[in-house]
């Protein structure tokens, strides 16, 4: 059982300084728009995948006209306390477990994990397919540092062979030796990425598939099919990718930019055999967005033996109430839950009665009853 | 309120130093203005002159030398049948701190990396190519870095050596001597288990 009991900010965003405790396994964070309660998500976010869900850039985070931000958090985790801190300054980023600065984020990663539900997980499901590769590669990342590692190794390899496809098509001089080299290059970790996303497309098929049964009252059978831009049938290795970019040196060359790869993958979900992307009703993708990423719960505590942290970025008010039944069953004392709303009114009493409720105006914080957001 | 003529010059000279910025450079410029004694200064010049005017590449292997060829190339100490292949020169001095290895060198002076415009020619690829046509050599060890363009310059140079009757070896990638494997990454470890030998 992994639980935060105390988060604090230092000019993190809004955040001039803050220190709160926790005591429940549900936590609600009640207020208006823009006084800082996704801020407090995204700092718990910062410090379990040490990267921000909204933005790339690291400076961002720090508060307007400060030189740096600092976010720490005690955690309990089974028997252990562990203290994680995450500075952001001019002189980059520093993450330091129990005090120890931990120098490569494969070392940091991990320590616990978070899956986060927010309006935009509806994009998962009807958005672009880079929105699905994105939220492949941020799951798998939580759960494998080598993953993250083959990716941004892939994508360097990438860029230095869309550069010299570039410079042959300016040049017309072609070095076939390099070439080859760096498309091996290009097979191997597009081999290994692609292996590990189909893995963990199957692994989340078979939770999410149970999850989307039971929301819709057995009505919808989900399926998720994972498209890999390759198209090999099974046996995927290095040496059939690299054929594969053989076949196609020529249009890569007159086109100046690697057509094929694991950059142009893409996932499939179907629900009772049709795409639900594209032919599905609204209902059938927000149960889709809802039972994929409560799959993924599951997925963290069968990976890593610990249930993960849930955070509930303003979507609790976007669920009718069957569906925040089954959200909530599946955190129920299981995961400690970090909730999110303007208005308490959309929350079932249920969830209520088991929570601490904290007011937040203008990046300040009460612990009370929230009278005014609608609580009786 | 712009600085002196001379000021601004000797910071235009420092940011064009590695991981040198901006910052950095006007600091160091006005060090050198307000705190440093007029001979170090002469002396500082006169380095910085000489090392320019007096060193050159060795013509064999593209280490920086003062004398041609150098100290290494003349060694007839050395074991002639063997080269290491490294990107810079500092790494040649990391080899030879070691002082196990007594095979010679092929300074690179860079890797292949289209991003940063240098492509297969423009590193001391040809002038490999040209030695290893003498006999005597019987061993290349690829020794450049392991980030992603280490491995591609090493890759493309055994490449290259596929045809010639020559054994190309790339140095190992793991743990560090000493350490345990609690405290290595997973990146590493994976390296070090990938690299694995049988020693029954």
């Amino acid at each position: 059982m992994i639980e935060i009991k105390r988060l604090s900010l230092v000019n993190f965003r809004n955040y001039i300084s803050l220190d709160i405790s926790f005591n429940k396994k549900i936590n609600i964070f009640l207020g208006n728009n823009a006084q800082g309660k996704t801020t407090l998500l995204e700092s718990i976010y910062l410090l379990a995948i040490s990267k921000s869900h909204k933005t790339f850039k690291d400076k961002d985070l720090i508060k307007f006209n400060e030189s740096f931000c600092k976010v720490t958090t005690e955690l309990t985790k089974d028997q252990n306390q562990l203290t994680l801190n995450v500075v952001i300054s001019n002189e980059g980023k520093k993450v330091l477990v129990n005090q120890v600065e931990k120098r490569k984020t494969s070392e940091y990663i991990g320590v616990f994990n978070v899956v986060m539900f927010a309006p935009e997980d509806l994009e998962i499901v009807k958005g672009e397919p880079i929105n699905r590769r994105k939220f492949i590669d941020i799951e798998i990342g939580q759960i494998s540092s080598i993953y993250i590692f083959d990716l941004n190794q892939y994508n360097r390899i990438l860029k230095q062979r869309n550069e010299y496809l570039k410079q042959i098509s300016q040049t017309q001089k072609i070095d076939y030796a390099y070439l080859d080299t760096i498309t091996e290059q290009l097979s191997f970790y597009g081999a290994k990425i692609t292996s590990n996303r189909i893995k963990f497309i199957n692994k989340l098929n078979k939770f999410a598939r149970n999850l989307q049964k039971y929301i819709s009252s057995h009505q919808e059978d989900l399926y998720i099919n994972y498209l890999s831009n390759y198209q090999l049938k099974d046996n995927i290795n290095q040496q059939q990718i690299f054929q594969l970019y053989k076949k196609n040196y020529q249009r890569d060359i007159i086109k100046g930019v690697t057509k094929l790869g694991i950059h142009k993958d893409d996932i499939r979900f179907i629900v009772n055999d049709i795409d639900v992307s594209n032919f599905g009703s609204q209902g059938q993708q927000r149960t889709t967005a809802l039972a994929i990423k409560l799959a993924l719960i599951d997925f963290v505590k069968e990976e890593t033996n610990h249930y993960p942290i849930v955070l509930l970025d303003d979507v609790l008010s976007e669920l009718d109430d069957n569906r925040q039944t089954q959200l909530l069953d599946c955190i129920k004392d299981k995961c400690q839950t970090f909730v999110t709303s303007t208005n308490i009114s959309g929350i079932k009493k249920e969830l209520i009665d088991k929570s601490d409720i904290f007011v937040i105006e203008n990046a300040r914080i009460t612990k009370e009853k929230g009278e005014k957001y609608g609580k009786q | 309120m712009q600085y002196p003529d001379s000021i601004s010059k000797l910071i235009e000279s420092f940011s064009k130093l590695p991981g040198i910025g901006p910052k950095s450079a006007e600091r160091l410029a006005f060090y050198v203005a307000n705190k440093m004694k007029e001979e170090d200064v002469l002396n500082f010049a006169k380095s910085l002159v000489a090392v320019k005017r007096e060193l050159m590449k060795c013509p064999i292997c593209g280490n920086l030398t003062d004398k041609n060829p150098c100290v290494i190339c003349r060694d007839t100490n050395r074991d002639k049948s063997i080269i290491a292949v490294v990107e810079e020169n500092k790494d040649v001095i990391a080899i030879e701190k070691m002082k196990e290895y007594r095979g010679l060198y092929h300074v690179l002076n860079g890797v292949i990396s289209p991003i940063n415009g240098v492509g297969p020619q423009d590193i001391n690829i040809p002038s490999l190519l040209e030695r290893l046509k003498n006999d005597e050599i019987k061993e290349v060890i690829l020794a450049t870095n392991t980030t992603i363009e280490g491995e591609s310059t090493a890759m493309y140079i055994a490449k290259l050596l596929e045809k010639i009757d020559i054994s190309v070896t790339r140095i190992a990638r793991g743990l560090p001597v000493g350490g345990g494997l609690e405290y290595a990454d997973e990146v590493t470890l994976l390296k070090a288990l990938e690299g694995r030998r049988e020693i029954k």
